[in-house]
């Protein structure tokens, strides 16, 4: 097993060099080519400076070689400079990780925690009035977008009802203690929780059903219940054990998605994360910050597909490792 | 071949019982039995006769500034109200709902161009082409697709042209890997074979007799891909980095609407632009389900 994690592992490492490359292309294609991803930004640099610069960070040594220098620099976390603040790019994304990284595990687990309830009682009840219900609100909710549905979360609950805060983490202008904080805390978090777990939920119900569905007319599931097991033991122990293995392997794969999806959400909630980071900085263009958002959500779709791979062979004993 | 000639006699038996039908009506039938996909393809129709047609019977001006009904609610005169400068929602809804379909139909014409291009030549070519770009296709998998949208139409600058490419350009693998697989089981058989025999050439047998065989799967995928389009260029416009005032796409009309509903309560200039969205996301996806059961082979008929 530790051999074909490692193994798989390595598979990984050409991507990453792939990736990185096309990265490298974009930034080729930045105003003043990849000099502007250094200090000489903000266009006051003589032309002395910029030639000066040119040498220093080698822009007139070939191709290759400049990629090779950059991509060093990323692996050694040398990721160049915010244009705007001026701190480097690796400490800008390390402040705003944690909160989007927060609402991604929320999303996650509330994501999971309705669609495979919801999921496995429709699929063992198919056709019946849950089930058509179940299944039509998961066909509305993949459909619906986000941010027309944060939107409309916030003229209900926030502007008509007063029940939630529009936006931010935290109440500002008021410290709250005990049981009160960790309902400002709550309060703050309901509906950007809600609208990011919102097309995963739906997604996840439909593939759970379905996964189940095709479980179910097994013939071991028949001989299960054939041999007289309770049907509760049936569903759980036999049937659900072996729907969880594509199960397991789309929620993984579902991780960067919810990632990707906080751009929206903090947009809209005016939440502080990496998402609202990105955004801010394609307003400003401050493409050394874009770049190295870029490869972090990079990693986590490589990392995610890993993961994923390798919980799929952890989970089905069919699947050699040799 | 011994199963060969067995397969074709069962076939035959098959057809006596049955009228022949083509691969298109038999699909169509079966397509129609879909009753949600059927609703679905009746609202896309309607809603595309909207965005076209609309405006030339509604008669009203988008840009059309009245501040003598500004801030309306959604009444007789303003079936969807009216935004601060007092222009008819309906009006700048049926507008935006024009770029917005054409943004959305644009990017997956491309996506498919491309798809086509990449998946024809690696699953004909074979060997190493098709290995290299394969690895290629798992590369922009890799990539995450909004925030390199975000990043190139930042670079290129906003604009029909270059969000329909940003579009394309991270969404045309599904259509090479379906058109590559067609391509790899096709080009083993007979038919191909005898093509090959008598003389034509491969760009021919490429085009003229893989492709059109090839083609099937494409077009649920595309189906579905004019959903994701519209979502990508709605997404992109709401955070303010899409089309510009006065172009106004759905998404671009949530983007400005975001003060007056959540601080104003002006909930319609925000519910109809997205209400629109969701209606001809939720539309082409039933179509697009309804196409795949439609025409995959290997479904059981019930």
């Amino acid at each position: 097993m530790g051999a074909y994690v490692i193994r798989r592992s390595l598979q990984a490492i050409p991507l990453l060099i792939g990736i990185s490359i096309v990265l490298f292309a974009m930034l080729q294609m930045t105003p003043g080519g990849p000099l502007a991803s250094s200090e000489a930004a903000g266009g006051r640099a003589t032309a002395e400076r910029t030639e000066r610069l040119r040498e220093e960070f080698g822009l007139d040594d070939p191709l290759p070689v400049q990629y090779v220098n950059w991509a060093g620099g990323i692996v050694t976390g040398d990721w160049g400079t915010s244009y705007n603040t001026g701190r480097p790019v690796i400490d800008s994304i390390v402040d705003r990780l944690p909160t989007t990284l927060l609402l991604t595990g929320l999303a996650f687990a509330v994501a999971l925690a309705i669609a495979l309830p919801v999921g496995i009682f429709a699929a063992t009840r198919q056709y019946s009035a849950f089930d058509y219900v179940s299944s039509g609100l998961s066909f509305v909710g993949v459909a619906t977008p986000s941010f027309w549905f944060g939107l409309m979360l916030l003229f209900l609950l926030s502007f008509e009802l007063g029940w939630l805060p529009s936006s931010g983490l935290e109440d500002l202008r008021e410290q709250h203690v005990g049981l009160a904080a960790v309902w400002d805390r709550l309060s703050h978090l309901i509906m950007p929780v809600a609208v990011l777990a919102l097309i995963a939920t739906a997604q996840l119900t439909r593939y759970v059903r379905g996964s189940m569905l095709e479980v179910l007319h097994q013939d071991y599931v028949r001989t299960a219940r054939g041999s007289g097991l309770p049907e509760r033991r049936v569903i759980v122990r036999h049937a659900f054990r072996n729907a969880a293995v594509p199960v397991v392997t789309i929620a993984v794969l579902m991780i960067p998605d919810l990632f990707l999806g906080a751009v929206i959400t903090e947009s809209i909630f005016a939440i502080p994360g990496m998402g609202r980071l990105f955004i801010e900085s394609a307003e400003l263009r401050d493409y050394p910050v874009l770049l190295g958002i870029l490869i972090i959500a990079a990693l986590l779709v490589v990392l995610a597909n890993l993961l994923a791979d390798i919980l799929y062979g952890l989970l089905d004993p069919r699947i050699s490792y040799e | 071949m011994s199963s060969h000639t067995l397969g074709g006699d069962a076939a035959s038996e098959v057809a006596l019982q049955t009228p022949a039908r083509s691969l298109w009506s038999d699909a169509w039938r079966r397509f129609r039995r879909h009753r949600l996909a059927l609703a679905g393809l009746t609202v896309l129709g309607l809603l595309t006769a909207a965005v076209l047609v609309g405006p030339l019977v509604l008669g009203i001006d988008p840009e059309q500034i009245d501040f003598g009904a500004k801030d309306a609610g959604p009444s007789l005169a303003h079936l969807m109200g009216t935004d601060e400068l007092g222009r008819d929602q309906l009006a700048r809804v049926l507008d935006g709902g024009r770029l917005t379909l054409a943004v959305a139909s644009a990017a997956v014409l491309v996506s498919i161009v491309v798809g086509v291009l990449v998946g024809a030549l690696a699953g004909y070519a074979g060997g190493f082409v098709d290995n290299a770009l394969m690895r290629l296709v798992d590369v922009f998998y890799s990539l995450p697709g909004l925030f390199v949208v975000i990043l190139l139409v930042t670079l290129l600058g906003a604009g029909f042209s270059t969000i329909v490419i940003a579009i394309a350009v991270f969404s045309w693998m599904n259509t090479a890997r379906l058109v590559r697989a067609s391509f790899l089981s096709l080009k083993e058989k007979e038919y191909v074979e005898a093509a090959r025999t008598i003389g034509v050439g491969d760009v021919q047998i490429a085009l003229r007799h893989i492709l059109p065989n090839a083609l099937t799967p494409v077009i649920v995928s595309a189906t579905l891909g004019i959903a994701t389009a519209i979502l990508i260029e709605s997404a992109l416009s709401f955070l303010g980095l899409g089309f510009q005032p006065p172009q106004a796409t759905w998404g671009a009309m949530l983007n400005q609407s975001q003060t007056a509903v959540i601080n104003q309560g002006q909930w319609w200039r925000g519910f109809f632009p997205g209400a629109m969205i969701f209606l001809t996301v939720l539309a082409v996806n039933y179509v697009g389900d309804g196409l795949r059961d439609a025409l995959d082979p290997r479904k059981v008929e019930r």
